[in-house]
């Protein structure tokens, strides 16, 4: 049966690699069918439809009131003006020096990283930032990577991915934040080497082009100006809140946009505002939701009883127990989590850390430390991931080229991830 | 681009724009300059324009590189610092620009052969504001404040002067009667033309 499973799980992966069918369509089919194949009843306890798409749906609900939440946050950070702003300041400060240019962009893109993540951060950091790059003389591709990468520095703060991990793993948020904190410093430096190589590698470019500089959509902001300085500080808010003074994700996010609000907006024109951002964050935020609803469903047909009794000896066989296979094993498979690939964690990856946690086969704090890890590399690599593609498209390259160069990268940091855990966890 | 299109509008309305208008509009394209006051553009427009065409003329150092895609990329010509300063010259761009000229009838403003001497001549400006001492001095002519606390003044950077400075001094320098910003505004133009 477990192989049947397993069979399942495969040709999801391939209808997801050859776009026959979108990923979270994808995982709510292959959920009916291992709930099917594991002998669920189509009603009533452990069952396909009360158990699997009825409780499985909602399962991942504090996520997407975050990933909600976060969305709005972004587009008010946008509308505002306030990351535009930080990117502006940060060429001015820097302009005939790229590296440095560049290393601040990266530094905009954890923050913004931090509250947000996929396109929307991409595009809030990389809307003036890859062009701004770009007229200072940093490469393309450079400029493309340095945008995903510093993303991938914020991720391991980023609240909704914690309450996501959370939720989905059965954690809870203080130890998800736990591991986060460890994995930050990997990631960091990696954002860093990368900016600094990268430079020194590739140089500078000036382009005599037959295209003008910028001929993007002009935003809202360009008629608000630049946002005032103790407005800069609003993506630092949910941060300090939930990291600092361990208060819960939601009220933190909320608390962000109340500062950027209060910090940006004439009072007669709050509540517009908060409207307006709050419904362009529900458009931003419906992809993930989309894919969450079908994580969930995933998640609940995975842990039914019969799958876990199904997959628990093939699951146990291959898994390593060795700290240092353990390490090995997973270095090697990282590629599985790109081009939709089987340990994506925003698709069948999440499933199987599912299986793993309810087969027991690793302590939960483990599998924490292997998705966590794989996200650093899926979030900036993947070239099917929504923010790789915009960023590479953003600055007129293809998503390949950012892959291949920033690859090793992240490579090491999910080595640096699975290191932490192989010693803490295992 | 074989040939420049026959039904191209007349290069009279392009010509009519002033080299520092051109100057302001390269700026105000330039990300990092949205909302910009067009005045302080101007005065921007001016000093880089003032600075490139007073800079002491002297050879590119960098390595030239013909190629012949410049068409499909939108490029005139690119200079690559790493792994050795390179200037890459996009041939078919620059027969395009040849030809423009003639169809214009611009030959007096750009003589045949003169717009490779201005390539060469612009992108040794990108060279020098990199590696050499005129950095510091294109900030002060330039004279963007963007910080001061007591005696302390920041200089900013301004995004896209570099540019014009680049294009003033290879008009100086190639002694064409127009900024090669007009030529390239035309270009543009006939290259967006064929694309439709």
């Amino acid at each position: 049966m477990g192989v049947v499973i397993l069979l399942i799980m495969a040709v999801g992966v391939a209808a997801m690699l050859t776009r026959k069918l979108p990923t979270a369509f994808a995982l709510v089919a292959m959920a009916v069918a291992i709930a099917f194949v594991a002998g669920a009843s189509v009603t009533g306890e452990e069952s396909v439809l009360d158990t699997v798409i009825q409780e499985g749906a909602p399962a991942l609900a504090s996520t997407m009131i975050a990933v909600l939440l976060g969305s709005w946050l972004g587009k008010l950070l946008d509308e505002t003006g306030v990351a535009s702003t930080i990117v502006r300041k940060i060429v001015e400060f820097g302009g005939d020096r790229p590296t440095v240019v560049a290393l601040g962009v990266l530094g905009v893109s954890a923050l913004i990283g931090t509250v947000t993540g996929s396109a929307p951060a991409a595009m809030m950091a990389g809307i003036i930032g890859i062009p701004a790059m770009i007229a200072v003389g940093i490469p393309k591709v450079t400029a493309a990577g340095t945008i995903l990468m510093g993303i991938a520095v914020g991720v391991p703060f980023e609240l909704p991915i914690w309450q996501f991990f959370s939720t989905a793993l059965d954690i809870p948020v203080p130890q998800v934040r736990s591991f986060m904190v460890k994995l930050f410093p990997f990631a960091l430096l990696a954002g860093v080497a990368y900016v600094l190589i990268e430079s020194r590698r590739r140089g500078v470019e000036h382009t005599w082009s037959l295209r003008p500089g910028s001929d993007r959509p002009v935003s809202r902001r360009k008629q608000l100006g630049d946002a005032p300085w103790y407005a800069l500080l609003t993506p630092l808010v949910p941060l300090v809140l939930a990291l600092g003074l361990e208060v819960a994700i939601i009220p933190s996010l909320l608390a962000g946009v109340l500062f950027g609000l209060v910090t940006t907006t004439r009072p007669r024109e709050m509540n517009k505002r908060l409207l307006r951002t709050l419904y362009g964050g529900f458009q931003v935020a419906a992809p993930p939701i989309a894919l969450f609803i079908a994580i969930g469903i995933l998640l609940a047909a995975v842990q039914l009883p019969g799958a876990v009794t199904a997959l628990e000896p093939l699951v146990k066989a291959i898994s390593p127990q060795n700290p240092v296979a353990f390490v090995a094993v997973f270095t090697v498979l990282v590629p599985l989590c790109l081009y939709r690939g089987p340990l994506n964690v925003f698709g069948l990856g999440a499933g199987i850390a599912g299986v793993l946690i309810a087969t027991q086969i690793y302590p939960a704090m483990a599998v924490l430390g292997l998705v966590a890890s794989y996200n650093q590399v899926f979030g900036v690599s993947d070239p099917t991931s929504t923010q790789t593609v915009w960023s590479s498209q953003y600055a007129g390259v293809s998503p390949q080229q950012v892959m291949v160069r920033t690859l090793p990268y992240v490579w090491t940091v999910a080595l640096g991830g699975f290191c932490v855990t192989a010693v803490t966890y295992l | 681009m074989t040939a420049v299109p026959a039904d191209l509008p007349s290069g009279r309305e392009l010509a009519a724009v002033d080299d520092l208008d051109l100057a302001v509009r390269l700026l105000a394209h330039t990300p990092t300059h949205e909302g910009r006051d067009p005045d302080l553009l101007r005065r921007w427009a001016r000093a880089a324009d003032s600075f490139g065409a007073t800079l002491p003329a002297t050879e590119c150092r960098a390595k030239v590189e013909e190629r012949d895609d410049g068409l499909d990329q939108g490029l005139l010509a690119r200079y690559r610092s790493r792994p050795t300063p390179t200037v890459e010259l996009y041939t078919d761009t620059l027969a395009a620009a040849e030809r423009l000229v003639q169809r214009y009838r611009w030959q007096h403003w750009y003589p045949p052969g003169s717009l490779r001497v201005a390539v060469l001549a612009h992108e040794a400006v990108h060279e020098r504001l990199h590696h050499g001492p005129e950095r510091d001095a294109f900030r002060r002519a330039l004279g963007h404040e963007v910080l001061r606390l007591g005696r302390l003044r920041r200089l900013g950077h301004v995004a896209g002067a570099d540019e014009v400075a680049a294009h003033s001094h290879a008009r100086r320098v190639a002694g064409l009667g127009r900024s090669p910003l007009l030529l390239t505004a035309a270009l543009a133009d006939a290259v967006n033309h064929r694309e439709k």
